[in-house]
């Protein structure tokens, strides 16, 4: 990340860096132009914000994502899982210890990366399709549990409400363009630490894992330790944007950790391209602007409520079909 | 002893419909080495498609039930020609993210033509036997039958609709058996099973074999589909639950041996059904679609070969 400061950098930066001072302007602007009787056909910018914000937390899963599917090429179908850990990790804590969101976000980010190497250990043989499979299993098997242990969970259908809002030096942290710097700062410092493994010794240690796992071992690559580390940190990311979900929507439910959600983010990584920090970028934003502009359209025709999902699956094939190295595509 | 009967009967009808979708994947698996997600699908269209035919076009059951196993092979051969044979050469994975891609869409097609609305099979629309009948209040002695039932010693009691369901599964998994052992298109099946391209180079169309192997699985699996309709309730996501089940099916008999996954789909049936049965503090019937999940794991980990299989150091 040795960007230079040129022009086009520093406009991208000011553009990401006061993008809500933007949207609440278009606000500000539209509610000018309505006193003059002119009304902008555009939805207002604090909702264009909290979809980015979404966006910004899916891009965050897909990075995480990215690690496991990309650079250790193994298809995780199950990403979800510690989505769910983290939301649950959070929100329990918070609704039910009232322990404040600081102190839940490591806990979050560590019961993560628990269940990432409790995952991890006995799938270390399996590859290629067994690998998936048991993925999906594992997630789906954590979806049934929040779903019926009513004793843990509190109530029915793993339904967590009521969770707090974020605070910070006294400051409940509940407006849009809160959430918006919240993401943003976990973001950065997500895509940095996994640019900064991806470009080390780690890093390299996973690719030749991908590349030939024999071969890699042959050469002294401790296989099962670069894995397992893989999956850790995976999943420990996922535990951070379920830890950041929970007061984000300050409530949950077992179906915000449905199957199809794996396949959206699955979807995204390979759509920007496997192995690649930017494509996974790049796939979430796309796929995660297709789907809430999709959703905004859907919603005048309930009958197709679920053409969203249509839609993924058909772009999944087609991308197999066409491009299966995504739209960026890094090899090494 | 009543109870233990009931579910005796309860585990081997589902024991039966997991069979002969469990069949579905295992003779994909194989000959191509493709976990077909979208079997399940193929399952849940099967349903639909009896239903639209008995609901909308007032066909008989009897036509309907073979119309659906013609629509959904049909459906099935579509599916490899257009979505899997492209793939062929590629890396396996791309394959499976295809297959997810093809259920994921399939599933939500669905969703879109029929609504997300669960519907049963109208009774009307039955053959008397196959209804659901209501159970005799004074108790008949035993072997005595009723309109929809057969009194059983013990005090339960057997529907025609069960036994129905039983005797068909065992005819088409003895049917299927015959066939995949006998006939020349069963030959070239396994000749494609144990080398792909030795078997293309003996003059066999590969092509041909695969897209065969896809109709009888997606029939088999219509008809399934269509029991499962008759005895539950048809939804979009019925698809994904039981095909997932069929699948650890596929897996304990060992993914790839026919025999296997007959077995492990009675397995499975009778683990759901006492599962959910019998473990304490409704512990069974929340996680009674998880027992399945459990036992795919456990013998993916431990036994990736399955019960059955032969053992392959990975067949991955």
């Amino acid at each position: 990340m040795r960007d230079k400061l040129t022009p086009k950098n520093i406009i991208f930066f000011a553009i990401v860096g006061f993008f809500p001072l933007l949207m609440y302007a278009v606000d500000y602007i539209s509610q000018l132009l309505s006193y003059r009787d002119i009304f902008l056909p555009t939805p207002s910018g604090d909702y264009i914000l909290y979809i980015v914000v979404q966006i910004g937390l899916y891009t965050l899963l897909a990075v995480g994502l990215n690690i496991v599917c990309g650079f250790t090429g193994l298809l995780d179908l199950g990403y979800v899982g510690f989505y769910l850990v983290g939301g649950y990790t959070a929100g329990l804590l918070m609704v039910r210890l009232g322990f404040s969101y600081w102190m839940v976000l490591p806990l979050a980010v560590l019961n993560g990366a628990l269940w990432g190497l409790l995952r991890g250990a006995p799938t270390l043989r399996l590859t290629g399709d067994y690998f998936a499979i048991v993925t999906f299993g594992f997630a789906e098997l954590l979806f049934r549990i929040v779903k019926n242990e009513i004793w843990l969970i509190g109530d029915i259908n793993g339904f967590v409400k009521n969770i707090p809002h974020v605070t910070l030096f006294g400051i409940k942290l509940n407006q849009n363009w809160h959430h918006y710097y919240h993401i943003l700062i976990l973001l950065a410092l997500v895509i940095f630490v996994t640019y900064r493994l991806q470009h080390s010794r780690v890093g390299r240690a996973w690719v030749a894992i991908r590349e030939d796992e024999q071969a890699a071992a042959s050469m002294g690559i401790n296989v099962s330790r670069y894995k397992s580390l893989a999956f850790a940190v995976s999943a420990a990311i996922g535990g951070l944007g379920g830890a950041f979900l929970a007061p984000f929507w300050s409530s949950i439910s077992a179906r915000t950790f449905e199957f199809w959600e794996s396949i959206l983010i699955l979807c995204m990584v390979i759509l920007g391209g496997k192995g690649s920090i930017k494509g996974s970028i790049l796939g979430a934003i796309i796929l995660g602007s297709l789907s809430e502009v999709l959703r905004e359209i859907l919603s005048n025709f309930p009958q197709f409520s679920g053409a969203r999902y249509l839609i993924f699956g058909i772009i999944l094939v087609l991308l197999m079909r066409y491009r299966p190295e995504g739209l960026i595509f890094k090899k090494a | 002893m009543e109870q233990f009967s009931q579910q005796l009967i309860n585990a081997l009808v589902l024991g039966g419909i997991y069979a002969l979708i469990a069949v579905g994947y295992t003779m994909v698996y194989g000959i191509i080495e493709l976990i077909n997600f979208a079997h399940g699908e193929i399952f849940m269209l099967g349903a639909y498609f009896a239903f639209t035919l008995v609901t909308v076009f007032n066909l008989p059951f009897w036509l309907a039930l073979p119309i659906s196993m013609l629509l959904c092979a049909g459906i099935g051969m579509l599916m490899d020609v257009v979505a899997y044979r492209p793939l062929r050469n590629a890396a396996r994975l791309s394959a499976l993210i295809t297959a997810i891609g093809v259920s994921i869409g399939l599933q939500n097609l669905a969703r879109i033509i029929w609504g997300a609305r669960q519907r049963p099979f109208p009774p009307e629309s039955l053959p008397t036997f196959l209804r659901q009948g209501i159970p005799p209040t004074e108790s008949l002695p035993a072997f005595s039958l009723t309109e929809t039932a057969i009194a059983l010693p013990g005090g339960a009691y057997l529907p025609y609709r069960d036994l129905f369901i039983i005797l068909l599964a065992f005819v088409l998994m003895i049917a299927l058996n015959r066939l995949v052992s006998l006939t020349k298109i069963g030959k070239a099946m396994r000749a494609c099973a144990q080398n792909r391209v030795a078997a293309n180079l003996m003059g066999i169309n590969t092509n041909r074999v695969i897209v065969i192997t896809f109709a009888i699985g997606s029939a088999l699996g219509a008809v399934a589909g269509v029991m499962v309709g008759v005895r539950e309730i048809i939804e979009p996501t019925m698809g994904y639950y039981k095909g997932v089940a069929a699948f650890a099916a596929a897996v304990l008999g060992g993914i790839g041996n026919i025999t296997g996954a007959m077995l492990g789909g009675l397995l499975i049936g009778f683990a759901e059904v006492f599962g959910a049965g019998y473990i304490p503090y409704g512990y069974g019937s929340g996680y009674r679609v998880a027992i399945a999940y459990i036992v795919m794991i456990a013998v993916i980990i431990i036994r990736p070969s399955g019960l059955f299989g032969k053992s392959t150091a990975t067949r991955a």
